[in-house]
């Protein structure tokens, strides 16, 4: 019996976004990275092949994260305590971009220096070609007076900047569009709060082809549902072609799923939950795919065997093959 | 396709009898939309009518269970392609397989751990729903025996797994009065699996490595006798299996067509790699299937599928909710403030966010309003000085901090007087109403 | 026990500890004005410390420097000592209200004839005396001959109206007026002798807002309107919106004492009407009242606390006919009291009376009604079918919630203009005087203006970039200036705060989202509407076009929007003359579909997609444009 298969036809299209640049193009990048153009739902490739699968960024800190699971310090060792290191360590255990993490305090306690923010983010650029992203500490203040130096510092560059939320986003786009930049738009798990904040980054005259939108999650167990659909509403947005909902997205798994009592705590747990390392990895590497079956462009992990898991996966499932 | 409240009301009897118990025909229309109620409910409805809104409710894929002795697996019924477009009914069955070329002690004791596995997750038990055996000797006798041995050490329903009708026959044999899930039926072995289904009122599951073919034998089994059907697409890859399950899904729910309307069983273990297996396991979950069947158990790899599978399944209509309780903000000190919030997540969020972006230390008390934001709970009764003060000494708040003070939202400034009577030897301050608010109040005011 | 002395009452106030200031001020008589009914939100109660030991449970509303200079809210701090208070002079309402000065002439419907249509009847009877062979009993004999007259059977009366009966009609040598009320079959009234030829008929249509209370005095032999009058609802200074009158009815005698407040109110319009017209109110004979499901049972001294909570139900909906004397209503006193119908306990008799006055139950055209208040009541439908509901708004419509929020009244802002490119106000203001604050209208005009000028942005965030000194950072966050100290009429600057915005941002969402739900409920587009009709008094101040650019309405050309006015009392009105038009309300009542919207997941999310300017769905909004 011959089957019709039904293919979605879609108005609209994910925006191709590229991070980085090349000295060609004004940065120092060994290579740019590209996402977006999908016009259908995830991996649909009997509907239309998608042009970019989605990518595998690592988190780095700019200084050791005393705060980090235990698992994640022993497993990256001494290259935490120099951004440098790490990054290039990241890039070794297969990351596509390095999300480089500013903390609001240095090891002594003090606010983190806008030169000691400059010299992370120099050293992550020495020491790998892999285009960047760099988030601020998360506080308003801190992260305004931190990331303009950054991204007047590597003008050019193309990093991603962020996170831009509604209620401080001026400064960081007005930086972004000075200095040749992207942005990474923030909102609280709601699609109405996203759209709204793409709006108004995109109504100061930053085009949309230089904005990421992080629509947040919660990890598995911890409100994943609500991100993930979240996700595949804005992405069946985009698809029916609303504008301002055509940006890829990015979204922090690893930040999530480590954060979590199943990652971060090995003694004293239930033995329901089965042993440590394998129920992390499991965690975040579950999270992240997940995110990525709802939409995600960019996920950013923190555990290297996660990065090789889920990069198996992407690869299995960006496959073309003949459908049935 | 289902009928807007609008195209039923058009359908009844338009008097506002109330007989239904609706205040209105078109009430009870929209009721009827969300399927939150059925048609039989009013008795006025003409035939005609029943006859066409009959049609337009039945599911478009068909459910099927699977019952042993004191358990039942479920799957079907789904209405959307989407969680967030109502929300996914039955949650598909987590099954683990074992062989019949296994010592017959060893299966029994892995599945006995099987059986037993069970993990809490924010106050639910989350189990494994049963165990499928396959035989890979193809012998009948050892299948049976390891049938039997399965059924010795689990009560829970089983999933039989052969394609040689003697073969199968044997297992059915040794667990009659069930009903199981046979896989299966093939192009070349249909009409024997149809007789044993038919014989023993199983399931049975319907595998080819087309929709094509699946589509084929699913008409043919129907027309056979045999309607309880699970469809098991071939696939090798993550690729293929989301592909495969997506259009039939869409085909089931948007194109109506019924030899494609039954739940989609996978195998996640043919990848033959744990962690993949995992992975397949998750989007099977998330992406249509009914029974999910399993190579390898491992608790840590049990548990955060058995959570995934609660988070998808969640009613997305559901108030969005967090956990009352005492949190900790910013490494709270007996010295730091204690606000009251409700259990709405957004007004937590914003709550805790504000206060956590601010760098303050603060003690937060989230009550059970049951998921209501601060007036809307305060209005329905769900946030009232009695149910604040419940949290303050349920929470041991008393215990944690030097200063008996507590601050409530400025939209209920109102309760400061009663929740005094209710606090004794507490001071209660009026927050401002906005959680933006929150870091200048702390800051001048606390 | 402390003293407690006010500087407006010659005695103090005796109290035990943790008493409330206006608890302590009521006891010497002091009324404080309490206009969010005691929640603390309004900050009208303030009141100034001069000393001793108070404690302020809450400050909201109060800056610092009011708290260093002794301000306390009165309903939220409690006695711990002697204490010397002082109460400022409280607000006196300036009235901008519709009265027969400012009111339209109300047309008659086409072809009334009060034959058919008006269930009150006077009839001139002359009854055949008893005799030895007739000893029909006085009463049968008045029905009798009643019933000869208008068909009506079983007429029933009063003890009242018995006790005199016997004696009237000796009075008359058997000649009686006969007031009665035919569809009630029910005696109002009888005296003795022939009514002059050209009598009239009274009767009174009342609509009970929150806020303001209306009274149309009808002939109910002609249908004219002999007068119109209206006046502040009494409660006000115990709660502006309805949630608030709720909470303090649930207080100790609060009930009773809004019942009689709103009494007083009704009674004293009644009174005025009168004398205006030099009627005696004792020739009143019908009272038929619309209102919110609250002001009704408040009315009536019904217990109203289950419409504030989960499930929220009133306690009736369809209330029987009363009689005056019943209701308290300072009218004849057998005269009927016509309580309308309402749905829900947020959709009331005032959208029953709304929809029948406006033609929506009679049109083919989908239609939405709206009715913007504290509650924004949506009505949406057509002759076929009729779905309701409430949105919570909020008070920023009326003024309140905004910082600088009043009434319309004399010197509110009702309407701002904002300058391209130079970013500077200019405005109208009621009563052509100096500004002392902004009304609704004048709020919706600002925030359109703001928007439209860069002001905000479409989040409502506003733009400290901008190089102009009203823009600034002031004790509640950002703010724009809109008049400065010395152009006000209180010397203080007026100003818009970034908080002000939110409500107002609320307010809208709130009823667009209603908008929404309610058509998506029903599986019809927003688009397929054909007209709406904008019911209500504020309705009628709204500049469409500025409501539209913020997203309150939805974006239709102008021709589509009709406003009604006060359709309230036009369907008490209409109601009170014509009983098939009571018989068209009470059917529209019923067949209402009520759409509770706190149950309903799709608000919240039609919520924060309306909390947007316009809207976050931009294309829902294509003739907005940001200059």
């Amino acid at each position: 019996m011959p089957v019709e298969i039904p293919k979605d036809t879609w108005a609209g299209q994910v925006r191709t976004i590229t991070l980085g640049a090349t000295a060609a193009e004004g940065g120092t990048r060994s290579h740019t990275v590209t996402i977006g153009g999908q016009k259908s739902l995830p991996f649909m490739h009997f509907e239309h092949e998608a042009p970019y699968p989605p990518l595998v960024a690592l988190e780095i800190k700019d200084r050791r994260p005393d705060d980090w699971s235990a698992l994640l310090l022993e497993r990256w060792g001494d290259v935490v305590n120099a951004p440098g290191d790490w990054a290039k360590a990241a890039e070794a255990a297969g990351a596509e971009l390095i999300v480089l993490a500013l903390s609001l305090t240095d090891a002594n306690g003090e606010p983190t220096r806008p030169e000691a923010a400059v010299a992370a983010t120099k050293a992550v650029l020495a020491s790998t070609g892999l285009p960047l992203i760099v988030w601020g500490p998360g506080q308003a203040e801190a992260d305004n007076e931190l990331l303009v130096p950054v991204a007047e510092a590597t003008k050019g560059e193309r990093i991603a900047i962020g996170l831009c939320e509604d209620k401080n986003y001026r400064t960081l786009v007005a930086t972004a569009m000075a200095n040749n930049h992207l942005v990474i738009a923030r909102s609280p798990m709601d699609v109405n709060l996203a759209k709204q904040l793409n709006i108004l980054i995109s109504d100061m005259g930053l085009p949309l082809d230089r904005i990421l939108m992080d629509p947040t999650t919660g990890a598995l167990g911890y409100g994943i549902e609500y991100g993930y659909s979240v996700m595949e509403r804005l992405r069946l947005a985009a698809l029916q072609g609303d504008g301002m909902t055509q940006l890829p997205m990015i979204v922090t798994p690893g930040y999530e799923a480590w954060k979590t009592k199943e990652s971060k705590v090995g003694a004293g747990m239930p033995d329901a939950w089965g042993s440590w390392e394998e129920r992390a990895i499991t965690w975040e590497t579950i999270t992240a795919m997940t995110l990525i079956e709802s939409g995600a462009d960019i996920v950013v992990l923190r555990h290297p065997e996660s990065v090789r898991r889920v990069q198996t996966a992407i690869k299995d499932l960006n496959s073309v093959r003949e459908m049935a | 396709m289902p009928l807007s409240g609008i195209e039923i009301y058009k359908l009844l009897p338009q008097t506002n009898c109330k007989d239904c118990g609706f205040p209105t025909c078109l009430a009870f229309s929209m009721k009827l939309a969300a399927k939150q109620v059925e048609l039989s409910t009013c008795p006025h409805v003409s035939d005609e009518s029943k006859a066409k809104l009959a049609s337009a409710a039945e599911p478009p894929i068909r459910l099927v269970t699977l019952k042993s002795n004191g358990y039942e697996v479920k799957a079907g019924n789904e209405t959307v392609l989407f969680r967030h477009e109502k929300t996914f009914y039955h949650k598909p069955g987590l099954f683990i397989r074992v062989r019949d070329n296994e010592p017959l002690e060893d299966i029994k004791s892995r599945v006995r751990a099987i059986d037993v596995y069970s993990v809490d997750y924010v106050g639910m038990t989350l189990t494994l729903e049963g165990i499928a055996v396959e035989s890979a000797t193809g012998d009948p006798a050892a299948f049976s025996a390891a049938v039997r041995a399965v059924r010795e050490a689990t009560r829970r329903p089983l999933i039989l797994i052969s394609f040689d009708p003697a073969v199968m026959a044997a297992g059915l044999q040794a667990i009659d009065g069930e009903t199981a899930l046979v896989h299966g039926a093939t192009t070349a072995n249909w009409e024997a699996m149809a007789g044993l289904a038919k014989q023993h009122q199983a399931v049975l599951s319907v595998q080819a490595d087309s929709l094509d073919g699946l589509a084929e034998l699913t008409a043919k089994l129907k027309e056979a006798g045999v309607q309880d059907l699970v469809l098991s697409p071939v696939t090798g890859s993550l690729s293929t299996s989301l592909n495969l399950s997506t259009q039939i899904r869409r085909l089931a729910l948007k194109k109506n067509f019924r030899p494609l309307g039954y739940p989609i069983m996978t195998f996640p273990g043919d990848l033959k790699d744990p962690d993949q297996e995992m992975i397949m396991a998750a989007q099977s979950i998330a992406k249509y299937a009914g029974f999910v069947v399993l190579d390898h158990f491992l608790p840590e790899t049990a548990y955060p599928l058995l959570v995934l599978r609660e988070n998808v399944f969640t009613d997305p209509q559901k108030p969005i909710q967090v956990q009352p309780g005492l949190y900790e903000i910013n490494n709270p000190t007996p010295a730091s403030p204690v606000l009251v919030t409700t259990n709405f997540s957004i007004t937590y969020f914003s709550v805790a966010n504000e206060v956590e972006s601010s760098g303050l230390p603060a003690w937060l008390v989230v009550t059970d309003a049951e998921g209501m934001s601060v007036l809307t709970a305060w209005a329905a009764g769900k946030f009232d000085a009695e149910r604040i003060a419940k949290a303050v000494k349920e929470f041991g708040v008393a215990d944690k901090v030097s200063q008996k003070r507590v601050v409530i939202p400025g939209h209920v400034a109102t309760l400061s007087g009663e929740l005094e009577e209710e606090l004794p030897n507490w001071e209660v301050r009026v927050g401002p109403r906005e959680a933006v608010d929150l870091p200048a109040f702390m800051k001048q005011a606390l | 026990m402390h003293t407690v002395r006010f500087n407006s009452a010659p005695e103090a106030a005796h109290v035990p500890t943790g008493t409330l200031l206006v608890e302590a001020a009521g006891q010497v008589g002091i009324d404080i004005q309490q206009p969010c009914g005691g929640q603390g939100r309004c900050g009208r109660c303030a009141v100034i410390v001069d000393s001793g030991a108070v404690r302020r449970r809450s400050t909201l509303r109060l800056s610092s420097a009011d708290i260093e200079a002794g301000y306390a809210l009165a309903c939220q701090t409690v006695i711990e000592g002697d204490a010397a208070i002082t109460v400022p002079p409280q607000e006196q309402i300036e009235r901008r209200l519709t009265t027969d000065l400012t009111a339209r002439e109300v047309p008659i419907p086409a072809g009334y004839n009060p034959f058919e249509a008006q269930p009150i009847r006077r009839l001139s009877l002359t009854l055949s005396p008893p005799t030895m062979d007739d000893q029909t009993d006085d009463w049968s004999r008045l029905q009798t001959a009643a019933r000869q007259q208008t068909g009506v059977e079983n007429l029933r009366v009063s003890l009242l109206l018995l006790q005199k009966l016997g004696h009237v009609l000796r009075e008359g040598g058997w000649q009686v007026e006969v007031l009665l009320d035919t569809d009630e079959a029910r005696l109002i009234d009888v005296k003795a002798g022939y009514p002059a030829d050209d009598a009239p008929l009274w009767g009174i249509a009342i609509d009970i807002g929150t806020t303001t209370v209306t009274v149309w005095l009808v002939n109910l032999l002609t249908g004219e309107v002999k007068a119109q009058v209206a006046e502040y609802n009494g409660q006000i200074a115990r709660g502006e919106d309805v949630i608030s009158r709720i909470i303090y009815s649930g207080k100790n005698n609060g009930g009773a004492e809004l019942r009689r407040l709103i009494l007083n109110t009704i009674n004293t319009l009644i009174e005025t009407a009168c004398q205006r017209t030099t009627i005696s109110a004792d020739d009143i004979l019908k009272a038929t009242i619309a209102g919110n499901s609250t002001m009704m049972h408040l009315l009536l001294g019904i217990p109203a606390q289950t419409i504030r909570l989960t499930p929220f139900v009133t306690a009736v909906n369809t209330v029987p006919c009363l009689t005056a004397q019943e209701v308290g209503l300072a009218i004849h006193p057998e005269a009927t009291v016509d309580c309308l119908p309402g749905v829900a306990s947020y959709v009331g008799a005032d959208i029953s009376a709304g929809v029948l006055a406006s033609g929506l139950d009679d049109t083919e055209a989908i239609t939405l009604f709206i009715d913007i208040g504290t509650n924004g009541e949506i009505v949406m439908g057509n002759k076929e079918w009729l779905v309701t509901c409430a949105c919570s708004a909020g008070p920023a419509f009326e003024g309140s919630g905004v910082l600088h929020g009043m009434r319309a009244t004399k010197g509110a802002i009702e309407e701002v203009w904002i300058h391209t490119t130079t970013h500077e106000p200019t405005f109208r203001v009621i009563g052509n005087v100096r500004p002392r604050g902004i009304c609704g209208s004048g709020l919706i005009s600002l925030l359109a203006e703001m928007f439209l000028t860069g002001v905000v942005d479409k989040g409502g965030n506003i733009n400290l970039s901008l190089q102009n000194p009203r823009v600034r950072m002031g004790e509640h966050g950002a703010e724009y200036v809109i008049a400065y100290a010395k152009e006000t009429g209180h010397n203080q600057d007026i100003v818009i705060t970034r908080v002000d915005i939110d409500n107002l941002l609320r307010a809208k969402a709130a009823i667009y989202a209603g908008f929404t739900v309610l058509a998506d409920r029903v599986g019809v587009p927003l688009a397929a509407v054909e007209q709406v009709l904008v019911g209500g008094a504020f309705g009628k101040y709204i500049n469409v076009e500025k409501a539209v650019e913020i997203g309150l309405l939805p974006d239709m050309s102008w021709d589509q929007f009709h406003f009604l006015g006060n359709t309230s009392i036009k369907g008490a009105y209409l109601a009170l003359l014509d009983r098939r038009a009571r018989t068209r309300i009470q059917h529209i009542a019923g067949r209402m579909t009520y759409i509770e919207l706190s149950a309903d997941n799709s608000f919240y999310e039609a919520f924060t997609s309306a909390l947007f300017l316009p809207h976050t769905d931009l294309a829902r909004f294509p003739s907005v444009k940001v200059n």
